[in-house]
């Protein structure tokens, strides 16, 4: 895939599930069981976005873009739409933007430090999406 | 967690509902306890860093600690993974927003009424909310009321359970240990060129080996006197000095273990040959009072009854000048080192000298001799446990000034 998707729309959401579904097999996840969800403040339409992941023993098993409240997550990560942007776009990284305070994650933060790179992982694999933002 | 047929069991689940019971008598829907012995109380762990506990109405408690201890503490507590959370300078993440979340998801609609522990201490871990913490909790909570509840806690510590007390019971055999080793390490000349902060990591390897987990005292650990030092006008704190050990002079040593946060304190005292006949007269005196003191110890009695009897004795005997006038100090798992009882006395904070004890309330029974203008001074300390019809020191350690040749 060459041509740009806009970032967060369902041709990207598409996208992110097909990249990660064989990119991230269950061994690179660890075989984790988790969920996340980022809240995405003031996109650029002024809306309030979530996109939800879910892993089953490692499996990507679940992709969630939408308005409104997000389901119930182990983890949740809330920032400006902006933010998560230079993140994917790889301009920030997602540990400076929680050690600057631009991201806000809610959870267990010794249970996100053992996944933190996984989080990592799945980043990198969301960043290589062509995207326009 | 232990077992119940473990002797150091504490069922810490029934402590937490004993507080939610209280919790509910008193209108408080979170307790958030920030005191070292609070922690210790409730987790049944060792919280080194700040840290917090969280009480809900119902329901396990959760830790809140600095996030590079949080996983250690979560395997040390009775509490699991989920109920220990780590802290740390990140969105979302530092201990005021961190707890302020958890405590709104609590409340109804933010609303409630937040137990939390203000006052004051000699103790300087005690833990108590400093201003800038409550000023923070305050605002990041702005519809819940924030009420001083920590006589909670401490009506429920205050007479100790079997598990507890056998606790300190292990730390108090450790620290005999520890003497031991001094001992056998100053006899026979072995004392010379040996320094205070020697004999203190010599006493600390011996308890170490026998399972002591640390010298918790925050007094420097174990603490060593010897010369002058033992005689400070109404001290009691010797944190051990380089000052080498001579002959002639006394030499206090109070040593300190920790066995499942519970706290072994001992101090036993020698007297360097060539020893004068006015030593030994202040160390019959020092070795009579204390003889007299565990023997008075039992429930019904208060601090203040007991030390007019003891003054007393000193006064009919002729060494009341020496004699620091107090008799004990309050112990309890790790980081409960401070006031007797409850804070109920005519000084806020302090030991209420009417306190009556009661049977298996634990102490430290503690006095100091001090004649700074002789040099010499000893110390008594050994954690007692109040029966009804008298007390058990817990450090079997044989009461006496030894000469050492």
């Amino acid at each position: 895939m060459t041509e740009k998707v806009k970032y967060l729309s369902p041709a990207w959401r598409d996208e992110a599930e097909r990249r990660l579904s064989s990119e991230l097999p269950p061994e690179r996840m660890n075989l984790v069981t988790s969920s996340m969800a980022n809240i995405y403040k003031d996109c650029p339409d002024g809306k309030d976005r979530f996109m939800f992941f879910r892993f089953e023993e490692g499996r990507f098993a679940d992709l969630v873009i939408d308005e409104g409240q997000p389901p119930k997550a182990e983890f949740f990560i809330t920032g400006k739409y902006d933010t998560f942007a230079k993140i994917t776009r790889a301009e920030l990284s997602a540990q400076k933007a929680l050690m600057t305070g631009k991201l806000k994650l809610k959870g267990n933060m010794v249970k996100a430090l053992k996944l933190a790179s996984l989080a990592d992982r799945l980043n990198k694999v969301l960043a290589t999406i062509p995207a326009e933002y | 967690m232990t077992h119940m047929k473990d002797p150091y069991f504490i069922d810490f689940p029934k402590r937490i509902r004993d507080i939610q019971a209280e919790m509910h008598r008193q209108n408080i829907d979170v307790y958030l306890g920030s005191r070292l012995r609070t922690l210790s109380w409730t987790a049944d762990a060792f919280c080194p860093w700040r840290s917090f506990v969280a009480i809900p109405s119902e329901g396990l408690p959760t830790v809140f600690t600095f996030v590079i201890d949080a996983a250690r503490i979560a395997d040390d507590s009775w509490l699991d993974e989920d109920h220990v959370f780590g802290f740390a300078p990140m969105g979302g993440q530092d201990q005021i927003e961190q707890i302020a979340d958890f405590i709104t998801d609590l409340l109804k609609n933010g609303r409630g009424r937040i137990g939390i522990e203000s006052g004051m201490s000699n103790y300087l871990p005690e833990g108590f909310l400093t201003h800038y913490e409550y000023e923070q909790f305050a605002a990041a909570l702005p519809d819940a009321e924030l009420v001083n509840a920590h006589t909670i806690i401490d009506k429920l510590a205050l007479i100790k359970d079997e598990g507890t007390i056998n606790r300190f019971r292990e730390a108090s055999l450790i620290v005999d240990i520890g003497h031991q080793a001094v001992f056998d390490a100053i006899s026979n000349g072995g004392y010379k060129e040996m320094t205070e902060t020697e004999i203190a990591g010599l006493a600390a390897y011996a308890m170490r080996k026998a399972g002591s987990e640390w010298e918790w005292s925050f007094t420097g650990g174990n603490e060593i006197a010897s010369g002058y030092r033992t005689g400070f006008a109404g001290g009691a704190c010797t944190p051990a000095s380089r000052r080498k050990i001579k002959a002639g002079e006394p030499l206090m040593i109070d040593i300190h273990s920790m066995f499942k946060l519970g706290l072994g304190d001992h101090a036993h005292n020698y007297l360097i040959g060539p020893v004068t006949d006015r030593q030994w007269w202040h160390a019959t005196n020092f070795v009579d009072i204390v003889k007299k003191t565990i023997d008075t110890y039992r429930a019904g009695i208060t601090p203040s009854e007991l030390a007019e009897q003891m003054m007393g004795f000193a006064e009919e005997r002729g060494f009341a000048d020496y004699m620091v006038p107090g008799f004990e100090h309050g112990i309890g798992l790790m980081g409960d080192e401070w006031r007797i009882g409850l804070n109920d006395g005519p000084f806020a904070y302090w030991t209420n000298p009417d306190h009556v004890y009661r049977e298996n309330e634990l102490l430290i029974c503690a006095m100091q001799y001090a004649c700074p203008e002789e040099n010499i001074g000893f110390r008594y300390e050994n954690p007692i446990v109040i029966h009804t019809d008298g007390c058990e020191p817990l450090s079997k350690y044989p009461l006496g000034v030894e000469e050492i040749q």
